[in-house]
């Protein structure tokens, strides 16, 4: 599928996350965020880019709250994120997935556990803390391991398993706990350049078969051609490029990047 | 440092705050120098004291001229902080506020080298005197204590036995101390670590009254709380049981809680983007990295409290300390050379074996 298609598919539909004069200034002065607006569209695969430090992380963290933005407002599905508090933030989490780059599973405990603990926000609290889960909930885990390729890894420990991997187990939790939109923080950025495609394909499956909106922070320019339906990019905290993947050239990539920036792309996997 | 000049950075009453900090350390390192110079001039003056001897150490500090050397040394502190162009600056500058010299120079070349030099060389003088040193005494006097260094190395059988039956009690005395002290540990150390506790205004108070308690129990001694449990529950291994449980608690909830706020947060976000509430981001985003270090340190704490519960059974909380105190009011030292040999024994098995087993487990 073309990006001109799928943009089409996204255009007109509910808004997955609308970001309204949102900034975040740390307690150490910095600021991360500074007045930013940005609508998400349901189904959109949207690519967030910028150098180390721009704001990129910030804003996806601000989003499910994981940071709470100094000024602004943000809705996911049209619930208001900001403002939420206990219960309230705890479902609106539920329907939010994340990846982080550097995957963040329970080491020490099986990869199936992991995937379970997808659905921590869903199940009872006693039985949770006793490590226990009905059989509906782990079919479901192990389905979800299947769709990442790992079903018969489910009672290797988290640690014991590749980057790759690790990357996939966790992309099956997001899976999981069947969220609408997904926060992909730099997912591939840890990983052998090799490896990258088989990470990406299985996020762009969530989002085209799943139906998920997908928010993705990416740094090679063929990983953005070849998977965002838009792109947007930031710059010491503004957004300072909005536009399809095609209009991103070096032209667009030194404005955002800095004069001696040169694109790169990791070898094709 | 991380500010090298705070006389620049931040507002008007940060700069003046620092600036005060800076005196008020000039104010004590000064007051100290010249407070002995002051015992050393009493002492050495030859003045005796109500009894017709010369001063003791103890007498000669209440003699000391606090009320002029405080005064003296807060316009000496002013003068240097005055005079900072023409002498360098003053210990205060240089420590608080990140004041350097000029250009490079050594030590021995500045007013603050040869300050803290000096204060360093009287230290070392007065303690001398307030310790009551005596070299000559210790190196010639050694026959006085060879009766008891002669027993030690001819332990007596007679007591092999008694000592064998309390030296289960004492391991196991150690061993339920330790154990009690698991789960209160465990639970508040959550508590007691600043990476968890700041969410909201609850949690930091908990914070604040968790280490408070922690810090005020293991500050009061071990004997102490034996003395207040004998009391309590009686003579007898159960309040040393008590005691030692006291002390573990609080020395456990401080290893715990610094191997908490030595977690990966990663995994902690990651539980808690998928909705979890707070327990459930304890159970999986923390507990699973902690359980290592806590094994570890527990086994550890069960080795002290080996080595501990001698002493408080010296004041009857149980075990071997028990009938050691005895013989050693006696000068029985023949059987105190028995029991020492036993504890060793034991303090040592202790230590290879849980050293042993925490190399397994980390």
């Amino acid at each position: 599928m073309t990006a001109p298609q799928r943009a089409a598919v996204s255009s007109g539909a509910e808004l997955a996350v609308q970001v309204k004069g949102v900034s975040k200034v740390f307690p150490n002065g910095i600021q991360a965020l500074d007045n930013v607006d940005l609508e998400v569209h349901d189904g959109e695969f949207l690519v967030v880019i910028g150098l180390s430090g721009s704001g990129k992380s910030t804003l996806l963290r601000c989003i499910n709250r994981l940071e709470t933005p100094t000024a602004g407002r943000i809705w996911v599905a049209g619930r208001e994120a900001t403002g939420a508090e206990g219960a309230e933030l705890r479902r609106l989490r539920t329907d939010i997935g994340m990846i982080f780059q550097q995957f963040n599973l329970v080491k020490r405990h099986t990869v199936l556990s992991n995937v379970l603990s997808g659905c921590l926000g869903q199940t009872s609290l006693a039985s949770s803390l006793f490590l226990r889960f009905t059989d509906e909930e782990r079919d479901r885990a192990q389905a979800c391991l299947d769709r990442v390729g790992l079903g018969d890894r489910g009672g290797s420990r988290a640690d014991a398993l590749s980057g790759g991997q690790q990357q996939r187990v966790a992309i099956a939790r997001a899976l999981m706990q069947q969220p609408r939109l997904i926060l992909a923080d730099e997912p591939v950025a840890s990983l052998d350049p090799a490896l990258r495609h088989s990470v990406m394909r299985h996020i762009e499956a969530l989002n085209r078969e799943e139906g998920m909106t997908v928010m993705c922070t990416l740094h090679d320019i063929d990983l953005i051609d070849r998977y965002a339906t838009r792109v947007v990019a930031l710059r010491d905290g503004k957004l300072v490029f909005e536009g399809q993947p095609e209009s991103f050239d070096g032209e667009t990539f030194r404005q955002i990047y800095g004069e001696d920036a040169e694109p790169t792309s990791g070898p094709a996997g | 440092m991380a500010h090298p000049d705070k006389l620049q950075n931040g507002s008007l009453w940060q700069r003046q705050l620092a600036q005060f900090r800076a005196l008020a350390v000039d104010w004590l390192l000064i007051s100290l120098m010249l407070l002995m110079v002051d015992f050393l001039v009493i002492a050495f003056s030859g003045r005796r004291g109500p009894t017709g001897m010369l001063v003791t150490p103890e007498e000669v500090l209440d003699l000391l001229h606090y009320g002029w050397v405080l005064s003296a040394a807060l316009i000496l502190a002013l003068a240097w902080q005055a005079s900072r162009q023409v002498v360098g600056p003053s210990p205060g500058q240089s420590l608080v506020l990140g004041v350097r010299e000029e250009k490079h120079v050594p030590w021995t070349r500045t007013l603050r080298g040869w300050f803290g030099a000096l204060l360093i060389e009287l230290t070392i003088f007065t303690g001398w005197l307030i310790t009551e040193v005596q070299l000559v005494t210790f190196l010639t006097q050694f026959n006085k204590a060879s009766d008891i260094v002669r027993g030690l190395l001819h332990p007596s059988s007679s007591i092999l036995h008694q000592g064998l039956v309390l030296l289960v009690q004492t391991v196991f005395l150690a061993f339920m101390a330790t154990a009690f002290a698991i789960p209160l540990a465990f639970s508040l150390s959550f508590f007691a670590a600043r990476n968890l506790t700041r969410g909201s205004r609850f949690s930091r108070a908990m914070y604040t009254l968790v280490r408070a308690g922690m810090n005020f129990t293991r500050a009061v001694e071990p004997l102490v709380w034996a003395l207040i449990f004998i009391s309590w529950v009686g003579i007898g291994p159960f309040a040393g049981v008590l005691a030692l449980w006291v002390h573990s608690v609080a020395a456990l909830i401080k290893l715990y809680s610094e191997q908490v706020e030595n977690i990966d947060h990663g995994p902690m976000d990651a539980i808690t983007a998928t909705g979890a509430s707070t327990l459930q981001v304890l159970r999986y985003g923390v507990v699973p990295q902690v359980i290592p270090p806590f094994l570890s340190f527990t086994i550890y704490r069960w080795d002290i409290n080996v080595r501990m519960s001698t002493i408080i059974g010296f004041v009857g909380g149980g075990g071997i300390g028990y009938i050691l105190k005895p013989r050693v009011d006696l000068g029985q030292w023949g059987e105190v050379g028995t029991l020492v040999l036993l504890i060793a024994a034991t303090v040592w098995i202790m230590d290879i074996l849980s050293a042993r087993i925490r190399e397994r487990i980390v």
